[in-house]
């Protein structure tokens, strides 16, 4: 159970360039919970989840894993808890490491690291299986820099690489967003089964409400560092992206105006 | 170039090779910017010089120089991540603090060690060709750096701290500690850079204080002459490759110096190896804007 509590996050406090990201959110997400947070730019969707990583400072609310208060962790700290995938597909691999030397950074994710060799004999088989259900034959590039692969596949072997470890709740960056329409298609298929395959707790920001309303089992709409909506189970089935602007505009009384968020 | 200063000039590059194991840790795999090995080179000079003169056992003035050394590190990458001070401004700090350090360690500007014990005195009694013990010594001291510091970056510490200089947003999402990868990355190569000072002093039978000026460009000339030789695709090579250029870039000093007709002297050492570095920088860029033009001439 994760626990987002009256959650403050403030960027540039006392200049001009003040801007209030949170202002307020609050969310439990309980085990076995996907949701999906949407929201136009600036509605502080990212600061959200980022909030959760531990990379931003929170001013005010708390974050509790498990009941573990993880408020005041910095995001190193709370790696053995919150596994991550980010938008830019080159930020969550190193380039000029392998993909095997890749994949062992994440087997220790949250592990004390040791003097011993990295990379162990009985891991490769593992990341080969967990490679090969890709059907890119990355299974056979182990040793290859994870550079030389494309967006897309990075992307994938981070999102492969994120589920290595147990993990409380993995967060997904609008993880899709960098990413060409068929691949972005390809990572969302790899995402919906994974998170049902192993049972995970998700929390999923994107700009799509689209994407929004097919995965998951939870929709959160943020708009101006609150939350407008939060639908979930029988309310949720059945709905449309002219049903979430509706309920945006009845919860806002504003029209939605960010192209982005219509248009993809 | 006669043979004497061949093996002079072999000895230097593979003494040298340490240093540029140390610039390689800095500089190439954590992105760190290190200029306080021109203080942590010296500083293993005199600390190892010292003892020596003072009758502790060499091989104990040796350890206690890495250990100063590592401690000079530790302290740049202490100022720079505990403060968040710019990487190269924290390295000048400590660098220039080192001058009046080593000046108080050794209590005045040089030490001879002449008749000394040294670590490589019960080799003067091998029955091995005078000429050939030297460069074979150094051999072997660059060979175990190069194998040290390979195992290191291969287990789950030396890849976690490859994956700091590489990608710092991963390296956290990870659960790595990018400070305590700068901290002790920096310790461990100026520890190498301090071992090869004082090794330095020991077979060239004095310490000075000004033995480091230039440290860090030999170092990156070495390791840049490497990239340019050997284009590693792997850390083991890297490391071999960042040798052997600090060996051809000795060997190819000597030969500039002994060509008479170049006109150079010992003194001009410095000032040709910041062009060929600074060369050796400015190249790649170079060549990308030349492609760059040609390809924007094509198009149009």
């Amino acid at each position: 159970m994760i626990r987002l509590t009256d959650l403050h996050v403030t960027f540039n406090r006392g200049t001009a360039m003040e801007k209030k990201a949170l202002r307020g959110v609050t969310l439990n997400i309980k085990k076995g919970d996907f949701v999906c947070v949407i929201g136009g730019n600036g509605a502080g969707k990212s600061t959200l989840l980022n909030a959760l990583c531990g990379d931003v400072p929170v001013e005010k609310g708390s974050v509790l894993i498990d009941e573990k208060d993880v408020t005041t962790l910095s995001s190193w700290k709370r790696a053995p808890y919150v596994a991550r995938v980010f938008q830019d597909p080159m930020a969550g691999t190193c380039a000029n490491l392998t993909i095997e030397e890749n994949m062992a950074l994440a087997m220790s994710r949250g592990e004390k690291r040791t003097f011993r060799l990295a990379i162990k004999k009985d891991w490769r088989e593992k990341f080969r299986s967990q490679l090969s259900r890709l059907k890119l034959g990355l299974e056979n590039r182990l040793q290859d820099p994870i550079g030389l692969l494309s967006g897309g596949q990075r992307q994938a072997v981070s999102l492969i690489m994120a589920v290595l470890k147990p993990m409380k709740i993995i967060a997904l960056d609008e993880h899709t967003a960098a990413l060409d329409p068929k691949t972005a298609a390809f990572i969302l298929d790899l995402t919906r089964e994974i998170v049902e395959e192993k049972h995970l707790t998700a929390l999923m920001v994107t700009h799509s409400m689209n994407q929004a309303l097919e995965l998951g089992n939870r929709t959160l709409m943020l708009h101006e560092g609150r939350v407008v909506f939060d639908v979930s189970g029988k309310d949720r089935k059945g709905l449309t992206v002219n049903d979430l602007l509706d309920l945006f505009h009845k919860a806002s009384g504003l029209e939605l105006d960010d192209d982005s968020l219509l248009l993809s | 170039m006669n043979l004497i200063q061949f093996m002079g000039a072999l000895e230097l590059g593979l003494l040298y090779g340490v240093v540029a194991i140390g610039v390689l840790l800095s500089f190439r795999i954590l992105d760190f910017p290190d200029l306080t090995v021109d203080g942590s080179f010296p500083l293993g000079a005199a600390v190892s010089a010292i003892l020596i003169v003072s009758g502790v056992d060499p091989w104990l003035a040796t350890a206690a120089a890495i250990l100063a050394g590592m401690a000079a590190g530790f302290t740049t990458a202490w100022i720079s991540v505990r403060w968040n001070i710019l990487h190269l401004l924290a390295s000048i700090l400590t660098m220039t603090a080192l001058y009046s350090i080593n000046l108080r360690i050794m209590g005045r500007p040089n030490i001879a060690l002449l008749g000394e014990k040294t670590i490589f005195t019960p080799l003067e009694n091998l029955s091995f060709p005078h000429l050939y013990i030297m460069p074979t010594a150094m051999f072997v001291v660059s060979g175990i750096a190069v194998l040290f510091i390979y195992r290191f970056l291969s287990s789950e510490k030396g890849l976690a701290m490859r994956a700091t200089g590489a990608n710092t947003r991963m390296a956290k999402a990870q659960g790595i500690s990018v400070n305590i990868q700068i901290l002790s990355g920096l310790a461990i190569s100026n520890g190498l850079v301090a071992l090869a000072g004082a090794l330095f002093a020991q077979s060239q039978g004095f310490a000075d204080v000004n033995l480091g000026v230039g440290t860090i460009i030999f170092g990156l000339a070495a390791v840049i002459v490497g990239e340019a030789f050997f284009n590693p695709k792997v850390i083991l090579s890297a490391l071999v490759a960042c040798v052997i250029g600090s060996i051809f870039y000795r060997l190819a000093i000597a030969m500039a110096l002994n060509a008479s007709f170049l006109g150079l002297q010992a003194s001009d050492l410095n000032l040709v190896t910041s062009i060929l570095v600074g060369f050796a920088m400015v190249t790649p860029k170079l060549r990308a804007k030349i492609l760059d033009f040609k390809a924007a001439r094509s198009k149009a």
